[in-house]
């Protein structure tokens, strides 16, 4: 699921506040799971090796080696590699007083977002909109978008948590 | 993360030279390897009609010592020249097997819709695709240079030693093949790594392994092929080369090496290198079928096993290309019985297609012309396929003009059909423009009746025993080698025609603004983009009513 509830408790304690009253992840939606990439590298192993089977014994063997184990390799590393690009998160953590947004990216610097939970507003934007269902906060220094790489309905069920979260019941 | 930004700015269309160059936009790179396929294809072409003009009647008129000629009222002596033969029939199947078809439908359409079928915005690498694209290239000029350099390379697409490496004192031919091959299968392997993992890991939310469109599927099994067995081939070459120049022996008898031992690596990666080369015309043919007969797919899941089988089994049947280099019977039972086995997934998929067939609403348009003639086609070169399974049978047609037109008929025909359907059923979707109808089936029917013609009397000119790969032959076969050349040249005029339809069609073609242009039952996501579809697409995830026809699976 590209939205997660994070564990409040492993979120840092930030200016004595405490642990977050709640805090949201984001994540792109990768199709890869964990157990798709064993049993995708273990077949692979397995079928590339058949050659390897009929030369045991033979210099051949040696030579031929290199190429396979070349191989198993770069495909390893090429899925390794498209997961580390779709690494990017973005963590929403609410206190009573203050709101914050951090965006992960890999092989960049951390960018972030503060403001005071009782003035931030979550618009969605339909017109002159780069994504369908655009959804930006309001109420800090700069109005910033989350979500982006998520899909349009994801971000309107991200809305209605944001709302619910920044306004509880009393 | 980013100031939100409400209005943004068009960025700049790319220049020519930076669009087609530099391209790291999977569907340009797509429309690249297109083109230069073809061309390509063009010139392998070309070869065999050369090929068949000299086979047309006994004796040798044209490929002559004293030099090619063009007619053979050139006058003169003439001293058959075999090695010209054996340069030609070479550089047709290197050309064929690794620089036109799998640039074409698996670099080509491959690299253009399986992102759009799994609703990607680009391939998971868009450099490397570059540098896939640019690697073939490379390959294609060193393949040519094997051609036309020292007298050009001549020991079979197979480059069986000891034969391939008889002519290293005085010819680098071989080499420059071989290293042809090592780029080109650089630029597969790279390829295909980058076709695996947007696949696996960028397919559209809610979109399952079972619920990919079979296009998509086609194109990974091959991708997984060439991963898999372009190593092997790799490892087998570069053996090869040494043995050539650097006198290592893995290869030669006089110092321990065993030649027998290349023939099962190189067929390790030949024989999943035919199913490479037909399985991405599997998935077009089932979407032209469904998409014609305005029904869905008989049997998706079916289709999509059968295609992971017959890549599966591909790997474990290579022998069967050589039962007469001296195997154990068990051996040989072995590889028979696998072999077979392999007819039940191709079965399956040939039923699927039939019965997605039946009672649908069938309209012949081209696309599906050219995929009707690609299952006729097909199950017919299946069919002797199974015969020549049989390592006794095989004995007998062994090396002879029955192979030529079994593999001619799965392969050639059957790739190639793939191909012309691909093109008639997504020339609009890719340039906006449609071919005259009329012209799409002149073609249809001239290549149909062309290619049957070439191949089918084959069939006898190997029951009578033409042994393959023979500039001559004696009076006896001269009846059906006349027949069979002609049916070449309808060929290559339907061929050549096929190339006036496309530069016509792209200027003056009429244009297609309906985005699904050949109704409902062209259902896949890049049916829902306009022709020729935006630069680029899917910058946000599709949902999943654009492609979920049957939710309730």
């Amino acid at each position: 699921m590209p939205i997660l509830d994070g564990d409040t408790t492993k979120a840092a304690p930030r200016n004595g506040r405490g642990f977050p009253r709640a805090r949201l992840i984001l994540r792109p939606h990768k199709s890869l799971t964990p157990e798709g990439f064993v049993w995708f590298i273990g077949l692979t192993a397995a079928l590339i090796s058949v050659p390897l089977l009929s030369i045991l014994g033979n210099p051949i063997f040696w030579a031929l080696l290199p190429f396979i184990l070349a191989a198993v390799w770069a495909i390893w590393a090429a899925l390794k590699r498209s997961w580390r690009d779709m690494d990017v998160y973005e963590e929403v953590l609410i206190w009573d007083d203050l709101m914050r947004l951090e965006r992960h990216e890999p092989r960049r610097p951390l960018r972030d977002w503060e403001a005071n939970p009782y003035w931030v507003r979550v618009a969605m934007h339909q017109k002159g909109a780069p994504v369908p269902n655009y959804l930006t906060l309001q109420g800090g220094a700069r109005e910033v978008e989350l979500g982006a790489f998520l899909t349009p309905p994801e971000r309107v069920v991200l809305k209605d948590r944001l709302e619910r979260e920044l306004r509880p019941a009393p | 993360m980013a100031d939100a930004a409400i209005q943004q700015p068009e960025h700049d269309r790319p220049g020519f030279f930076t669009r087609w160059f530099m391209s790291t936009n999977h569907k340009d790179i797509g429309i690249l390897y297109l083109f230069t396929a073809g061309v390509v294809g063009l010139i392998s072409v070309i070869f065999t009609v050369y090929m068949r003009m000299e086979l047309m009647e006994p004796g040798v008129q044209y490929m002559c010592t004293e030099g090619a000629r063009l007619t053979a009222a050139a006058a003169g002596e003439c001293t058959p020249d075999g090695h010209l033969w054996n340069v030609m029939i070479t550089g047709h199947g290197v050309l064929m097997m690794f620089f036109v078809v799998i640039p074409a439908l698996f670099g080509g359409f491959g690299n253009y819709f399986m992102p759009l079928m799994i609703g990607a915005p680009d391939m998971a690498f868009p450099r490397l695709n570059n540098l896939s694209y640019w690697l073939y290239v490379a390959g294609t000029a060193l393949a040519f240079c094997a051609v036309f350099i020292d007298g050009g390379a001549g020991p079979g697409w197979t480059f069986y030693p000891p034969l391939s490496w008889q002519d290293a004192p005085t010819s680098r031919a071989v080499d420059f093949a071989i290293f042809a091959i090592h780029v080109s299968g650089a630029s597969s392997i790279l390829g295909s790594i980058n076709i695996i993992t947007t696949f696996l890991n960028m397919r559209a939310p809610g979109m399952t392994l079972h619920k990919v469109p079979l296009f998509a599927w086609s194109i990974f099994v091959t991708a997984w092929l060439l991963l898999l067995s372009l190593p092997v081939l790799a490892g087998a070459i570069t053996m090869l080369l040494t043995d050539r120049n650097f006198g290592t022996t893995f290869f030669d008898v006089a110092g321990g090496g065993d030649p027998v031992l290349f023939q099962h690596i190189f067929w390790f990666f030949g024989h999943p290198e035919v199913y490479i080369v037909i399985l991405p015309a599997f998935g077009v043919i089932s979407h032209v079928v469904a998409t014609f007969s305005r029904k869905p797919i008989f049997g998706y899941l079916p289709m999509v096993y059968a295609l992971v089988a017959i890549g599966g089994l591909g790997f474990v049947v290579w022998a069967h290309h050589m039962y007469t280099v001296g195997m154990t019977l068990t051996q040989q039972a072995y590889f028979m019985v696998a072999t077979m086995v392999i007819a039940v997934p191709t079965g399956i998929k040939i039923f699927s297609w039939v019965a997605t067939m039946w009672q649908g609403s069938i309209t012949f348009e081209t696309p599906m012309l050219f995929a009707i003639g690609f299952i006729f086609l097909f199950t017919l070169g299946g069919v002797t396929g199974i015969m020549l399974s049989q390592a006794g049978i095989d004995r007998a047609y062994h090396d002879t003009y029955f192979v030529v037109a079994h593999f001619h008929y799965v392969m050639s025909l059957g790739a190639v059909f793939g191909i012309f359907a691909a093109i008639y059923y997504w020339f609009a979707k890719m340039s906006g423009r449609q071919y005259p109808e009329w012209a799409g089936k002149l073609h249809f029917w001239l290549f149909f009746i062309g290619a049957n013609l070439t191949f089918f009397p084959q069939h006898f000119l190997g029951r009578q025993g033409m042994p393959r790969r023979y500039i001559d032959y004696p009076d006896a076969f001269a009846l059906w080698n006349y027949v069979s050349s002609i049916g070449a040249f309808i060929s290559f005029a339907s061929f050549l025609f096929f190339i006036g339809v496309v530069f016509y069609a792209l200027r003056f073609g009429r244009k297609v603004e309906e985005k699904a242009y050949w109704g409902e039952h062209a259902d896949t996501l890049e049916w829902t983009l306009p022709n020729p579809p935006p630069e680029h697409t899917f910058e946000t995830l599709p949902t999943r009513e654009e492609w979920d026809r049957s939710p309730g699976h």
